[in-house]
């Protein structure tokens, strides 16, 4: 078989057919099968339109194309043979046959030189695959030759996904159409488009997930040594860290992007665009963080400094043995606040070009001239930031409880249920150590 | 105890200890000697400045003049290394101070690993040891929140002998205790008294500072106003105040 092909190749190739010179093809297209866009949807119903001109000395009796392998017929699939004289129509088409791999048509007297053969096949399918396809065929003149045509210039066809099957079906449902008629749906909450948009976004929410998590792992280490300057005994170090978080803290994180993007370049610094919206955003998040860690520090009982002291231990030694594994479960849920804010914030961003969810939205927004893009885009930050609030939520009830009877000197029981029904009023009272703050 | 006893040293010495608050003089020049194996007992009203007598012995609040020897170091000289006196200065607080996200056996590993360098296994078996004396054996993996406060204070009581203190300091170990619980705690402090320990002991508890203490110290205003043998300062105070003092908590 195979020798039989490479042979078949070879001759082909050797002795090429005719060259269509006596017939011109001119154009072949495909009418786009989508609602909301231009494109071909191989296997799904389409008009082809294929038109080519007879050459001088030349007439035509009988035109064959045919279709590329794979391309099948739908219900009330028809094809149309036409010939024009410039603008006018010539009754010259005897019979035009269709089947799946051809449309053969026959003419009641030679097309002359000069016209215009014009041929719409209905209903045609073509092939599933995403590809350029063209289309071959031949024609028989009056000295009875046949002759090879050209192929056409191709048809560019994209795969039928899922999605795209989807929304050809959703296209076809009766509830979809009356719910597209209402303005607000269609424009908000497009069926069609959400079913688009989920999957085309997906990517865009990785983008921006991947911002924050590499950008707010960062904004620890770097919050953390913020935060010990801040409670540094030098006062020109606590000075020096207080303008990084206030200046920080107190300009807006849009204007910090602008500045790290468009004023770097004039340094003659380029950074990748997406490493630098995770610099930013670290940096920004590191000074929010700086605060929530010294006040988590702070928040520690002076008891707890001055045990670990009495057992001789350093300051090093208290910070990371003592201090900052109770401080851990006292920020996390602010920390994680911090993490959703952040998260959020990456779609700030999109005003410099940096590949995220918002980008992803925007531009289907713009081909699509639809809002829905932004609603599934909300959606995917909401897929996040909701659970995280549950989550916060929880953590802190679980705080309370394993943290309100340890804190307080009084463990009475009494006392203990007292500090569960006002949860709020747990401070281990200082006044108690009477001699040491007298009044 | 007695062979100890019969060769007094100080173990701790104050002299002229001044003490402000800002403007306000919470020590008025004390001096004080706290002899190897002595049980020190000192009482008095709030606000009298004994917690701050306390806490100035391993420096948690700073002099504000005077000298405090512990042995034969000068801890006042600003050169001298803290954290290489408190080591061997143990100090129990009134609020316990546990680390609350260490179970009771890490509380008392954890300085012995850190400051004393023990391996992970010694610092294991001196902690289950030490908990094992205060009457905590069954208790080693128990968090803080889940004992009761006359377990947390006997478990900080352990943590900081386990640093083989010379010194053990209790600042009102007893007050924010429920009565029931303060028995268990009275007893572990009466057991290291008898062993031999030298203690230096801030309490309201009368019965328990007649029966351990070698000495009690009044102290009211900032000053000592009358110290000696406990039966003496309870049973014929010479001073008012003293009288006073004794008169409104019995």
């Amino acid at each position: 078989m195979a020798v039989i092909a490479v042979l078949a190749l070879v001759v082909s190739l050797t002795t090429p057919p005719q060259q269509a010179a006596g017939l011109t093809v001119e154009k072949a297209t495909a009418k786009s099968n989508q609602q909301d866009g231009n494109e071909v949807i191989g296997g799904q119903p389409t008009r082809v339109t294929w038109e080519g001109r007879v050459a001088a000395d030349e007439q035509i009796s009988m035109l064959t194309l045919t279709f590329p392998e794979g391309t099948s017929l739908a219900e009330g699939a028809s094809a149309k043979a036409t010939v024009l004289d410039g603008l006018v129509r010539l009754e010259a088409v005897q019979d035009v046959q269709l089947d799946i791999q051809q449309a053969v048509i026959t003419f009641e007297q030679p097309v002359a030189s000069g016209l215009l053969l014009r041929v719409e096949i209905y209903n045609i399918a073509l092939p599933a695959a995403d590809g350029d396809y063209s289309i071959g065929g031949n024609y028989r003149n009056t000295t009875g030759e046949v002759v090879a045509l050209t192929p056409s210039p191709p048809i560019a066809v994209i795969s039928m996904t899922t999605v795209k099957a989807i929304t050809l079906w959703l296209d076809d449902q009766p509830w979809v159409q009356s719910w597209n008629s209402v303005l607000f749906l269609r424009i908000f909450f497009n069926p069609q488009l959400i079913v688009a948009s989920v999957p085309n976004l997906f990517d865009g929410w990785l983008h921006s997930l991947g911002l924050v998590l590499v950008g707010f792992p960062l904004a620890i280490p770097i919050g953390l040594g913020v935060s010990f300057l801040r409670m540094a005994r030098l006062r020109i170090v606590r000075f020096i860290s207080s303008i990084y978080v206030n200046i920080i803290r107190g300009t807006p994180l849009f204007l910090q992007i602008y500045i790290a993007f468009f004023g770097l370049p004039f340094l003659g610094i380029s950074i990748d665009s997406y490493l630098l919206g995770i610099l930013v955003l670290a940096m920004n998040s590191s000074a929010y963080l700086a605060e929530i860690f010294r006040a988590g520090i702070q928040s520690i009982h002076k008891g707890q400094f001055e045990a670990s002291s009495s057992l001789g231990m350093n300051a090093v030694q208290t910070m990371f043995s003592v201090i900052i594994p109770q401080t851990v479960r006292r920020v996390i849920p602010t920390a994680t606040s911090e993490f959703i804010l952040l998260y959020k914030d990456t779609s700030l961003l999109a005003a410099v070009g940096v590949m995220e969810q918002m980008m992803f939205a925007k531009s289907m927004v713009a081909s699509t001239g639809n809002m829905t893009p932004y609603i599934v885009a909300a959606g995917y930050y909401l897929l996040v930031t909701l659970p995280l609030t549950k989550i916060i939520a929880s953590f802190e009830r679980r705080l309370a409880a394993a943290e309100g009877s340890s804190t307080a000197p009084s463990s009475s029981k009494k006392r203990r249920r007292r500090l569960f029904a006002k949860p709020a009023s747990d401070a281990p009272s200082e006044g108690v150590d009477a001699d040491a703050n007298p009044s | 105890m007695p062979t100890l006893r019969e060769q007094p040293q100080a173990v701790v010495r104050i002299e002229q200890l001044h003490k402000y608050f800002g403007s306000l003089e919470v020590l008025k020049g004390v001096d004080m000697e706290v002899d190897r194996g002595e049980v020190v007992v000192i009482l008095g009203p709030s606000g009298s400045g004994k917690s701050t007598l306390l806490r100035c012995i391993n420096l948690l609040e700073k002099p504000t003049s005077g000298d405090i020897w512990f042995e034969d170091t000068r801890i006042t000289d600003p050169a001298t290394d803290i954290n290489k006196i408190r080591e061997h200065v143990g100090m129990v607080f009134q609020s316990f101070n546990l680390f609350p996200h260490l179970s009771a056996k890490k509380n008392v590993m954890l300085a012995q690993r850190k400051v004393l360098k023990r391996s992970k296994e010694e610092a294991e078996r001196i902690a289950i040891e030490q908990l094992d004396k205060v009457g905590l054996s069954d208790r080693v993996d128990y968090m803080p929140a889940q004992l009761s406060g006359g377990q947390q204070q006997r478990v900080a009581i352990a943590r900081a002998l386990a640093m083989d203190p010379h010194v053990m300091l209790f600042d009102e170990a007893t007050s924010a205790l429920d009565p029931e619980l303060v028995r268990g705690v009275l007893d572990v402090m009466r057991e290291l008294a008898r062993g031999g320990m030298t203690m230096i002991v801030v309490t309201h508890e009368m019965g328990f500072a007649n029966e351990v203490a070698d000495r009690a110290v009044f102290m009211d205003g900032g000053v000592i106003v009358e110290q000696g043998r406990p039966e003496d300062v309870f049973g014929n105070p010479t001073h008012e105040r003293t009288r006073d003092f004794l008169g409104h908590i019995s």
